[in-house]
């Protein structure tokens, strides 16, 4: 029993009477008993007990040292002691029955337990909240309640610091001690601009450094679905992250171009995204190190030719997940290693800002001199007494002294990192273009008297300049055009349109209306037009936006009306509710619109989800927000971004990069949190994988599938050598390839197949079966699939892992993770019967259970000696489970060689057999992203199989049957027929 | 409500020599009562005395004890007790019997109980003293037991608490 226990029992027990007995050596002692005894003791025996005693023997009243329930016997040696008197004599014997009588008076006066004062009153009297409020106690009892009190607090205040009073609600929620709150928690994790919003509306995760709503609390996957294929949702995409580059075209390209390859498609060079009328996007590698090594996709943008200038300026749109690996390697293709220190304390008053546009070299002094001004400054500032709190707008996680830009001493290209200086939205669906012509105005002009005066606003200024007038009267014009698109897919991919808007505050609607197209009347107008924007897109000048122009943006971003000075100004307006006029100088906004493709692989659904992302400077994402909620778009979260990549069959980042570093990094993660997930369940109920043969319910081994593969095809090719003759080259090929290939293993990863060419031709080997039995109509271009034309490719990709969709014939879910499995003969001769629906596994035999109960009665036997034990057997175990001579005596090595962490109930420990020949079916790959597609109406999966497996898969099917797979949830046993689409 | 219930047995050992009682220990008992049990019902009577029987409270000058049963079973051990004739402790044989005083839900009651008995004891005491100091001692005693009853009480209440939260 532990002290404290001991104290309690004591304090519990301290009334209750204690039995009157003797210890012999007591007895021998010839004491006198202290609770009466008949012996003649003069006064009360009760309390005087002979000096010579032992009180520990002689006071059963002292609980702490005899209680009751202490029974303190000594082994007793029978020595005859005592003598009592052998006749009764009165006073004695009344002495002892009143000594009794006190103590049992005591014990039922006073309650045992709880040392309250109030445990003293009888039931029905008790109050709640006494030991509170002392005051609801009988008088009498208050003072003791007081006293005990009073020690309590003490003693809690001796143990544990007072704890910091916390200021009332009200005082809590007053702006600025709010703002100070909202700062605090925003320290560690950036937080966006509309993160009050979406915290009140949605499940916030905290991911990549930022906090992001993942899903809404509300449901609504249906009709967000329906939002994204018939209306528009709304995403807000600001923690993307944007990195921007400076500097002379053909340097730029010179260095970004050792980064991709024209092999997998369009690279930063592409002619027509150069021109800045489109967005492009690409899979970035790291330097020089094209098939190896992908970091991840990028979107990127360039910026307009202005007039007789070669320098020009670049933004490349990455996840936050790839930032850290995509930022040192822009740096090093560009030679940028010069940090540049931020300037201290942008008091932007736009009559002294510098226009960053240009690359003219910013004075360099060190940069400790730089930081002492700069914290100096930041000091004085404070002491000036300026505001306390400040909304954080930008990476309240990032110092400000933290530099975000880097420069080149060689080629004078500038990086920028302008993370969080843009605030990015994602309109998703075909409305998305009327959502945002109902949102947005073109900024009005300023009248005469405004323009002649200076201002420090832009737009004053920028209204002096005619050709920049016309120019913003021309894109105004484009906007309008948008506005009789029938849908947004109907525009080129990637088209930018440059435009200057109005505050859209002040249009906001008093109730939540759906935008919806207003086709009609404007096809009559300008059929023209819209016919010509349909097909060319955006005209080049108008792709110019003076978003791209720091000075601009920080002016904008400063100069903004407050959402207070605002409703001020509203209700002022004579007449309620009618629109301000003139309208306030400072809302122009300059905004960039990017239109963004929708499903561009496969035949089916083509342009699905198509939308525009909407660019602005930072500080006016609620401004926008609000408007564009009241117009009827849904809102989405993380969720939906998957689940729209999804439908439009793209690969997602970083779930669908196995190969890049933070896909790898994400595998990690989901591995863990699934594994968590998995065993926070009882173990009776967590699904036994072993014995659905399942390796790997939670993390993909892509590497080792794609070596297995690599080695199976390798063993084809050399028993087709031994009967088929072979031209010596190929054999030679062969040999060296193998003969090499264990020297360059442990540096060769597996990779995902990105090449447009072998992509092309793969898809057309897996023909005839596109889902929904639709047949492209030139089939003709790709070779036969025979092989000669197998082993060509296969040395070229035989470690790579190609992305494909799935599409299941009948009915069933995949799910994540679910396998890929090559059908055998029989079971596509049974594909032609109506009611086969897919072969079954059989079940698998769980051989770890068994070893994982004896591991856990093994320490019941000998707890003491397995501690010793483990380590000798630990060496030896290493032995006969390299060799495994005879069964019983390597699975004891084995078991007690693992440690029973490693071992989980119906999981495979880790060094994992072979994932291809584990079941019944050949596993070629395996699903990452699974569900009941909606758009296609049946479950549809998308994940990446192993081109050698496919390959070799392809080639035993007969041609009716080519591209028929089986799909395997990892907690079924049930094969299901899929079809696989490779799209290009 | 929901509790393991009990019973708790007061009993009175009677002796034939009063100065043994004084060697009287609560295993002795326990032990004694156990053999009892036993030996009247076998088996299952000594099993059933083995769950949660213990001897609560003895005291050696009154021979006064609290037997704890589980009440499901009392009776059947209750009905072993009238066969005690002697209690063996350190080495001696004591010859006695116990004398089944009251039968209690709560250790709170036996101890009420025995507050009223010891003190109707003394009350019926007092006319039968034969002298004069006899008649002084039981009447000091009796005056003990009342005096704690009421005021006494109160203030002993008080100078108590404060003796704790002295030790404290």
């Amino acid at each position: 029993m532990s002290a404290a226990k001991v104290k309690m029992r004591g304090k519990k027990m301290r009334n209750q009477p204690a039995s009157v007995q003797y210890p012999s050596s007591l007895l021998n002692a010839e004491s006198s008993p202290k609770n009466g005894g008949d012996t003649p003791v003069t006064g009360k025996g009760v309390h005087e007990g002979p000096s010579d005693v032992h009180p520990f023997t002689a006071r059963p009243k002292n609980p702490h040292q005899r209680g009751g329930w202490v029974r303190g016997h000594q082994k007793d040696g029978g020595g005859y002691a005592k003598e009592m008197s052998k006749y009764i004599t009165a006073g004695p014997f009344a002495r002892a029955r009143a000594a009794e009588v006190s103590t049992m008076l005591k014990a039922v006066t006073k309650t045992t337990g709880s040392c309250h004062v109030f445990g003293a009153l009888p039931k029905h009297m008790r109050r709640r909240a006494m030991s509170h409020n002392t005051k609801r106690l009988p008088r009498r009892l208050r003072d003791a309640a007081n006293r005990m009190r009073e020690k309590s607090l003490q003693a809690g205040s001796k143990k544990k610091k007072e704890q910091a009073k916390s200021k009332s609600r009200k005082a809590r929620r007053r702006h600025g001690n709010l703002l100070l709150e909202f700062n605090r928690r925003q320290r560690k994790n950036v937080w966006l601009e509309t993160h009050i919003w979406h915290a009140k509306r949605f499940h916030m995760v905290k991911k990549w450094g930022y906090c992001l709503g993942d899903r809404p609390t509300y449901k609504c996957y249906r009709p967000s679905y329906r939002a994204m294929s018939s209306h528009c949702l709304l995403q807000d995409l600001s923690y993307y992250c944007c990195i921007e580059l400076q500097g002379e075209e053909d340097k730029l390209l010179a260095s970004l171009s050792q980064l991709c390859s024209k092999e997998a498609g369009p690279t930063f060079a592409a002619a027509v995204c150069l021109s800045g009328r489109r967005q492009g996007s690409v899979v970035v590698y790291r330097a020089g190190l094209y098939p190896s090594q992908p970091l991840g996709p990028v979107t990127f943008l360039w910026r307009p030719r202005t007039q007789g200038s070669a320098h020009r300026q670049l933004w490349i749109w990455a996840h936050p997940n790839m930032k850290q690996d995509l930022l040192p390697e822009l740096q090093a293709v560009c030679q940028c290693c010069e940090a540049v220190v931020p300037p201290v304390l942008p008091v932007v008053t736009p009559a002294e800002v510098v226009p960053t546009v240009e690359p003219e070299p910013k004075p360099e002094k060190t940069a400790e001199a730089k930081q002492v001004t700069g914290t100096k400054r930041k000091r004085t500032f404070k002491d000036a007494g300026g505001p306390p709190a400040k909304k954080i707008l930008g990476d309240g996680t990032r110092s400000p002294t933290t530099s975000v830009t880097w420069k080149s001493s060689s080629n004078g290209i500038v990086i920028n990192d302008l993370t969080m200086e843009i605030v990015r939205y994602r309109l998703i669906g075909p409305q998305s273009h009327s959502v945002l012509a109902e949102t947005m105005e073109p900024a009005t002009d300023c009248d005469e008297m405004n323009k002649s005066q200076p201002s420090s606003l832009w737009w004053p200024e920028h209204c002096k300049n005619q050709s920049k007038m016309n120019l913003h009267r021309e894109q105004a014009d484009v906007f309008h055009i948008l506005k009789g698109l029938y849908s947004t897919g109907e525009l080129p991919s990637g088209t930018v349109l440059g435009l200057t808007v109005d505050d859209p505050r002040l249009t906001l609607p008093t109730k939540k209306v759906k935008a919806l197209p207003c086709v009609k009347q404007a096809q009559e107008v300008d059929e023209e037009k819209t016919r010509e924007l349909m097909l060319r897109g955006v005209p080049e000048h108008c792709c110019q936006s003076y978003l791209w122009e720091q000075s601009v943006r920080d002016n904008v971003t400063e100069n903004k009306i407050s959402e207070q000075e605002l409703n001020r100004m509203r209700s002022e307006v004579l007449v309620p509710g009618s629109r301000l006029s003139p309208t306030p100088l400072q809302g122009r906004v300059p905004v960039l619109l990017v239109h963004q493709p929708g499903k561009q692989l496969g035949h089916e659904m083509s342009s699905w989800g198509a939308g525009w992302d909407l660019l602005l400077p930072k500080g006016w994402g609620m401004a926008f927000w609000v408007p564009l909620v009241y117009r009827g778009v849904h809102i989405g979260g993380l969720n939906m971004s998957l689940k729209h990549s999804q439908n439009k069959g793209a690969p997602h980042f970083p779930h669908d990069y196995p190969d890049c570093p933070a896909g790898v990094r994400f595998q990690e993660e989901q591995e863990t949190q699934l594994l968590d997930k998995f065993k926070r369940r009882p173990p009776a109920k967590r699904t036994n994988y072993i014995k659905h043969g399942c390796l790997a319910p939670f993390c993909c081994p892509w590497q080792q599938l794609a070596e297995e593969w690599e080695l199976i095809s390798r063993q084809g090719g050399e028993e087709r050598k031994g009967d088929q003759t072979q031209t010596t080259a190929e054999a030679d090929a062969l040999m060296t390839s193998h003969g090499d290939i264990p020297v360059t293993k442990p540096p060769s990863r597996v990779t995902v197949l990105r090449n447009r060419k072998s992509l092309r031709v793969l898809s057309g080997w897996c023909r005839p079966t596109t889902s929904k039995g639709q047949r492209r109509c030139r089939v003709g271009e790709v070779p036969p699939l025979d092989r000669l034309a197998l082993t060509s490719f296969l040395t070229a990709h035989g470690m790579s892992l190609v992305w494909v969709r799935l599409s299941i014939l009948s009915k069933g879910k995949p799910e994540l993770h679910a396998m890929v499995c090559a059908p055998t003969a029989e079971d596509l001769k049974l594909l032609k019967k109506e009611s086969f629906s897919g072969p079954q596994e059989p079940t698998h035999k769980d051989h770890f259970k068994s070893r994982i109960r004896r591991r856990k009665k093994a320490p019941k036997k000998a707890a003491t000696s397995s501690l010793c034990r483990d380590k000798a057997e630990g060496k030896e175990s290493e032995l006969p489970s390299a060799s495994e001579p005879n069964p019983a005596t390597s699975e004891d090595a084995k078991s007690s060689s693992q440690s029973p962490s490693h071992l989980v109930v119906g999981l495979w420990p880790d060094p994992l057999p072979s994932v291809t020949a584990h079941c019944s079916r050949v596993t070629l790959g395996w699903v990452t992203q699974g569900d009941f597609s909606l758009s296609a109406g049946c479950g549809e999966a998308l994940g990446f199989v192993s081109v050698a497996g496919l390959l070799n898969t392809l080639l035993n099917q007969p041609m009716e049957h080519r591209g028929m797979l089986l799909l395997r949830d990892p907690t079924s046993l049930h094969y299901r027929f899929a079809k696989i689409n490779i799209e290009v | 409500m929901v509790r393991v219930k009990s019973r708790y047995l007061l009993c009175e050992v009677n002796v034939s020599d009063r100065s043994r009682l004084l060697l009287l220990d609560d295993r002795a008992v326990a032990a004694t009562v156990k053999a009892a049990v036993a030996r009247i019902h076998g088996d299952y009577g000594a099993a059933l005395c083995s769950i949660r029987f213990s001897v609560k409270y003895l005291n050696a000058h009154t021979g006064i004890v609290f037997l704890r049963f589980p009440k499901k079973c009392y009776r059947l051990l209750w009905s072993a007790l009238p066969f005690i004739t002697c209690i063996e402790t350190r080495g001696q044989k004591i010859s006695c019997f116990l004398n089944c005083l009251h039968v209690g839900g709560t250790m709170r009651t036996c101890q009420k109980f025995l507050i009223r008995y010891n003190t109707q004891q003394l009350h019926r005491m007092l006319p039968k003293c034969k002298n004069e100091e006899e008649k002084q001692q039981v009447q000091k005693a009796i005056l003990n037991c009342s005096l704690t009853g009421r005021n006494k009480e109160a203030f002993e209440v008080e100078s108590e608490s404060e003796e704790d939260e002295e030790e404290e």
